[in-house]
């Protein structure tokens, strides 16, 4: 185990994000002024690329943590090792951000368990501190340090909520599908097919999404129509393509499969 | 034949059905039918008499009445499947259609073994429905016509398709024909009204129709045509036109797949299209065109090349233009007769639309001023001092106020950056009485706009109405009204049943009401309690270390905390020379119990006395330890009577706590009517499919055999509730059964299988035993 290195968290190179909306102007605003981001959206709609994006706007480093319910708060702050008999601290990845003033994303944050949810509290209002209970240490955040959220409040789980005491420190943006010019434009150019062609996939994305009431979970996101025309520049035939990208992931009912195969051969 | 064999004949038949049940020439009618079949096939038909004869008496003798033919040509299987089908359309479509099927046995139901009806509408329904939602973005009603069209609701279909062989063919041609009815939809194919009709009138140099004319825009326009026939069709032709040239753009897989479809129309209507008939060459030519999938065209005769289909978009008036323009230069030919349009261009319901449209505004009316009445009810009763019957008025918000209490306050413009289309800025949001400001939800706000679209303002009457609905109901003594038995929580609910004699189910057969009961006092909580304090206490103390815990694991080669005695021992071991451990950390499990129980008790006549006493203890008791345990948990009782009257009673909901109000309803639990198992189980499948857990239970109590006051007894009603269960574990739904019976054992086991039942033959012991089989089963 090596001790992780903030030098390659930072983000070089532009990440392609279309801003389609105010999400870019809030988000600056909320780390100028200090306060934890809250990114809520459906799955595959661009959060992440989003936060990505972001730090490579404020050319911070970019620590990102999948949540999971294993999660615990020594994940988060850190350890102690031991190596060649002796202890040593590792720092985890939110002290690792707190310490060095990156920006710590929490991805998908109601999969971790609300007791781990518990540590970001004080760091989240205007203390901004970190206490690493191990080495009886204080971390004070620096300004340039930020901590962001994302959750999908799709899944209607009693079990996976944020409680409002967490939810209540944290600004908010809610980041939706975007509009269908500019989410073609959005698939267009990160799977490289042609402005027909995606427009046609975000058509379909649509008709899967007006599904959601008929018993779908979830529509197509646009990671999905990515994939989909992924496949298709690849040389695979159109059919076949948003058939494993986009009906067969979406769904294991046969119904709303066979629904949308002909949703996919009417376009196709 | 001899009187013997009459006799036996007889003999056998009132072993199907009771001599009582039937009268002396309807007995006749069926050992008439009877004597002259071999013994066989006599055996075969009575079974098949045992089927139909609970069903309907009077379908059983038309069923005779038609027998013959069909027991001469079809084989047995054959047979029970056409018996099927006598009974499916007799219970959706009544006797008469059930006749029409038995007595035309070559059209409905030899062609169908044939192989020859292709694909009825109801076998696919569910996924073209779901197909037109996603594609046309809001669900449609699809139901069956003679030809294809649509009411702007429903999309009319054919029953079955036909035209082709194979399954996936004649799928595409329901698919065609109802992505080709919202294409007209989308058209705007009944335009309802324009938005100045003088001016177009004038436009077109037709005079406006004089009183008395129709209400309806379409109609007025054709009237004004001397052949309003020909104008319908002309005009109807470039809906389809533009239809079609609209679905090759946005469907354009669609429109490739079809060219089958379209070759085989093409090559039938060449025969029957005559060309002396008006527009039967325009058919022919965009049929050509679709036939090769190319781009649809305009025929290029005088009157035609004029027209710009791609602008009917932006202008909704051009299409008139277009249909007056093409009539004129047609006026020489047009004593010729019409042409039928091809089948799939389907029927123009000009008047079915208009009566859909009124109607929907009556339902829309409807729901507006219901939904509005509630909305405004809690700011309403607030003014105490106003009298509630004096009505507020509304207010456009563009008329001068007129100290008016009650305004509508209709949306400020658009913000610049967000284009939203016209249809959006007539949303209604939030209306005003006296300086409270009401804010419509997002249902009113639909329905407003709805409202707006159609009729163009918020009719002042239906505030009105709102108002006074609001003004009646804050007059009633109590908006929510108290738990009252036998109140019926929401609507009947309807479930299939199995029929094992038809392997099969019968639709919507039974009728499924939840309900309230009312909690009672006495002195039966407490005495149990105190009875049953021993058991209770101990149950708590088992059941509490079944709870979910933490515990900490150590020797971990990762984890929250250093193992500090593996630590010491690595360390003495290095120093020792040996290889030390790398496992040296503790780590917290936490043990989830993740369960979700739902108690259904048995409350038939049967279990009064003793019985009901003993369940009613042991779901105390149950409750009680439940408590401890903190695994989610509910409790219905069930009875009924027939099959139209299957009731559940609430005691427990899943999340609700446990408190003295569930304890009185425990206590309430009283015998009722009859044990049909069906309904309630699937009812609580579905129910319980529907809460999140690892692992759901569905324990049912009961005190002996599923049985009903009608034809629901002995195997039938086995073998249903035996399917019932089967769902529920197909549902992912642990069914489990605690029976107080002396004669289970001889069903109990095929109905559950063999371990999914306790059996209890001392009532006493339920209290329990039953809390016992919980922790086994969970644990």
């Amino acid at each position: 185990m090596g001790t992780q290195r903030i030098e390659e968290h930072y983000i070089v190179t532009e990440p392609y994000y279309r801003v389609h909306g105010q999400e870019l102007t809030i988000a600056l605003a909320a780390y100028e002024h200090q306060i934890p981001l809250l990114l809520k959206g459906p799955t595959g709609s661009g959060k992440s690329r989003f936060m990505q994006y972001l730090a490579w706007k404020l050319g911070r480093p970019l620590i990102t943590v999948s949540c999971h319910d294993d999660l615990s708060t020594s994940d988060l702050v850190g350890r102690y090792l031991i190596r060649g008999g002796e202890t040593v601290w590792m720092d985890g990845p939110l002290t690792l951000a707190v310490r060095h003033g990156g920006i710590c994303y929490l991805d998908e944050i109601v999969e971790a368990r609300k007791d781990t949810t518990v540590v970001i509290h004080p760091l989240a209002d205007d203390r901004r501190e970190l206490p690493i209970e191990k080495r009886g240490e204080i971390l004070s955040a620096p300004p340039e340090f930020m901590l962001a959220l994302s959750y999908n409040p799709g899944y209607q789980s009693v079990v996976k909520d944020l409680k409002p005491s967490t939810r209540q420190r944290f600004i908010a943006l809610e980041l939706t599908y975007p509009s269908p010019d500019i989410e073609a434009e959005i698939v267009q150019h990160e799977a490289g097919v042609s402005k027909e062609e995606a427009e046609k996939l975000v058509r379909l994305a649509e008709m899967t999404r007006s599904l959601e009431d008929a018993g779908l979970q979830e529509g197509a996101s646009t990671r999905l129509l990515i994939h989909a025309g992924t496949l298709i520049r690849s040389g695979i035939a159109p059919r076949q393509a948003c058939k494993v990208t986009i009906s067969e992931p979406l769904s294991d009912d046969h119904e709303l499969v066979a629904a949308i195969d002909e949703m996919i051969s009417s376009l196709y | 034949m001899d009187s013997s064999s009459d006799h036996s004949t007889a003999q056998k038949l009132y072993g199907v059905i009771p001599a009582i049940e039937l009268n002396s020439w309807e007995s006749e009618e069926l050992l008439d039918c009877l004597t002259e079949l071999s013994d066989s096939q006599q055996d075969f038909l009575l079974h098949q008499i045992s089927v139909i004869w609970p069903v309907s008496h009077s379908l059983c003798l038309a069923f005779l009445e038609a027998v013959r033919p069909a027991l001469s040509c079809l084989d047995k299987e054959q047979f029970a499947t056409w018996v099927r089908g006598i009974l499916d359309r007799y219970e959706s479509q009544g006797l008469q259609e059930a006749r029409r099927f038995m007595h035309d046995l070559d059209n409905h139901f030899i062609c169908t073994l044939k192989g020859q009806t292709g694909l009825l509408l109801s076998t696919i329904k569910n996924r073209l429905s779901l197909y037109l939602r996603g594609v046309a973005g809001r669900p449609f009603d699809l139901e069956t016509a003679p030809l294809p069209g649509t009411d702007t609701t429903s999309i009319f279909l054919p029953r079955n398709s036909t035209l082709f062989g194979n399954v996936d063919a004649n799928f595409l041609v329901y698919k065609l024909l109802a992505s080709l009815q919202w294409a007209f939809i989308r058209g705007n194919l009944y335009c309802h009204e324009v938005d100045d009709e003088e001016a177009l009138f004038a436009k077109l140099g037709r005079p406006m129709p004089s009183e008395p004319c129709s209400a309806i825009f379409l109609t007025r326009f054709f009237d004004s045509f001397a052949k309003p026939e020909t104008a319908k069709a002309i005009y109807h032709f470039l809906q389809s036109f533009r239809a079609l040239a609209f679905l090759q753009k946005r469907l354009p897989g669609l429109m490739r797949d079809s060219q089958i479809y379209f070759r085989t129309i093409a090559a039938e209507l060449s025969v029957n299209l005559h060309q002396n008939e008006l527009l039967s060459a325009e058919y022919a030519f965009i049929l050509k065109h679709l036939c090769h999938n190319l781009p649809l065209e305009l025929p290029s005769g005088p009157g035609w090349h004029e027209c710009r289909p791609s602008a009917w978009w932006q202008d909704r008036d051009l299409i008139f233009v277009d249909t007056n323009r093409i009539y004129a230069t047609s006026k020489d030919s047009s004593d010729r007769p019409l042409a039928q349009p091809p089948y799939f261009l389907g029927s123009f319901l000009v008047d079915k639309a208009h009566a859909r449209r009124l109607s929907r505004r009556k339902e829309v009316e409807q729901q507006f001023i219901e939904a509005l009445s509630i909305r405004i009810l809690p700011a309403l009763s607030k003014k105490d001092a106003k009298s509630p019957q004096e009505s507020p008025t509304a207010e456009r918000p563009q008329q001068p106020d007129s100290g008016a209490n009650l305004t509508i306050r209709l949306p400020e413009p658009p913000d610049d950056q967000d284009k939203i289309e016209p249809i959006h800025d007539r949303v209604v949001r939030h209306i005003r009485l006296d300086d409270q400001k009401i804010d419509l939800d997002h249902k009113l706000q639909e329905l407003g706009r709805e409202i707006m679209d159609d009729l163009g303002n918020l009719p002042q009457l239906y505030i009105d109405s709102a108002a006074q609905m609001a003004a009646g109901r804050s007059y009633e003594p109590n908006m929510n009204t108290p738990e009252q038995e036998g109140t019926a929580l929401k609507g009947a609910l309807l479930y299939d049943e199995w029929d094992f004699r038809r392997q099969g189910f019968r639709h919507d057969w039974c009728h499924l009401l939840e309900k309230n009961i009312h909690p009672s006092g006495g002195t039966f909580i407490s005495s149990a309690l105190s009875e049953h304090r021993g058991v209770i206490k101990q149950l708590k103390r088992q059941f509490e270390q079944m709870r979910s815990h933490h515990r900490f694991v150590g020797r971990q080669r990762d984890g929250d905390d250093i193992d500090l005695d593996a630590l010491t021992e690595a360390l003495a071991d290095r120093q020792a020379g040996l290889p030390p451990s790398e496992r040296l950390f503790v780590r917290q499990l936490r043990d989830q119990r993740d369960i979700a129980a739902l108690f259904l008790v048995d409350m038939s006549s049967s279990t009064e006395g003793w019985v009901g006493k003993a369940i009613k203890e042991s779901l105390l008791v149950m409750a009680e330890a439940m408590e401890s345990l903190g695994d989610r948990y509910a409790i219905y009782g069930f009875s009924g009577m027939r099959r139209t009257r299957s009731e559940v009673f609430r005691v427990k909901e899943m999340e609700e706590p446990y408190n003295e109000t569930v304890q009185g309803r425990i206590a309430a639990l009283g015998p009722k009517d009859y044990t049909r198992m069906g309904p309630p189980i699937r009812h609580f499948s579905k129910i319980l499919a529907k809460v999140e857990a690892r692992i759901r239970l569905l324990i049912i109590l009961t005190d002996g055999k599923p049985e009903d006051y009608d034809d629901y007894k002995g195997e039938y009603a086995i073998e249903d509730t035996r399917h019932a269960l089967i769902e529920a574990k197909n549902a992912g739904i642990h069914p489990f059964c605690i029976t107080i019976d002396h004669k289970a054992q001889d069903y109990i086991s095929h109905l559950f299988g063999e371990v999914n039942y306790l059996f209890i033959d001392d009532v006493k012991k339920l209290p329990r035993r039953m809390p016992d089989m919980y922790r086994i089963l969970t644990s």
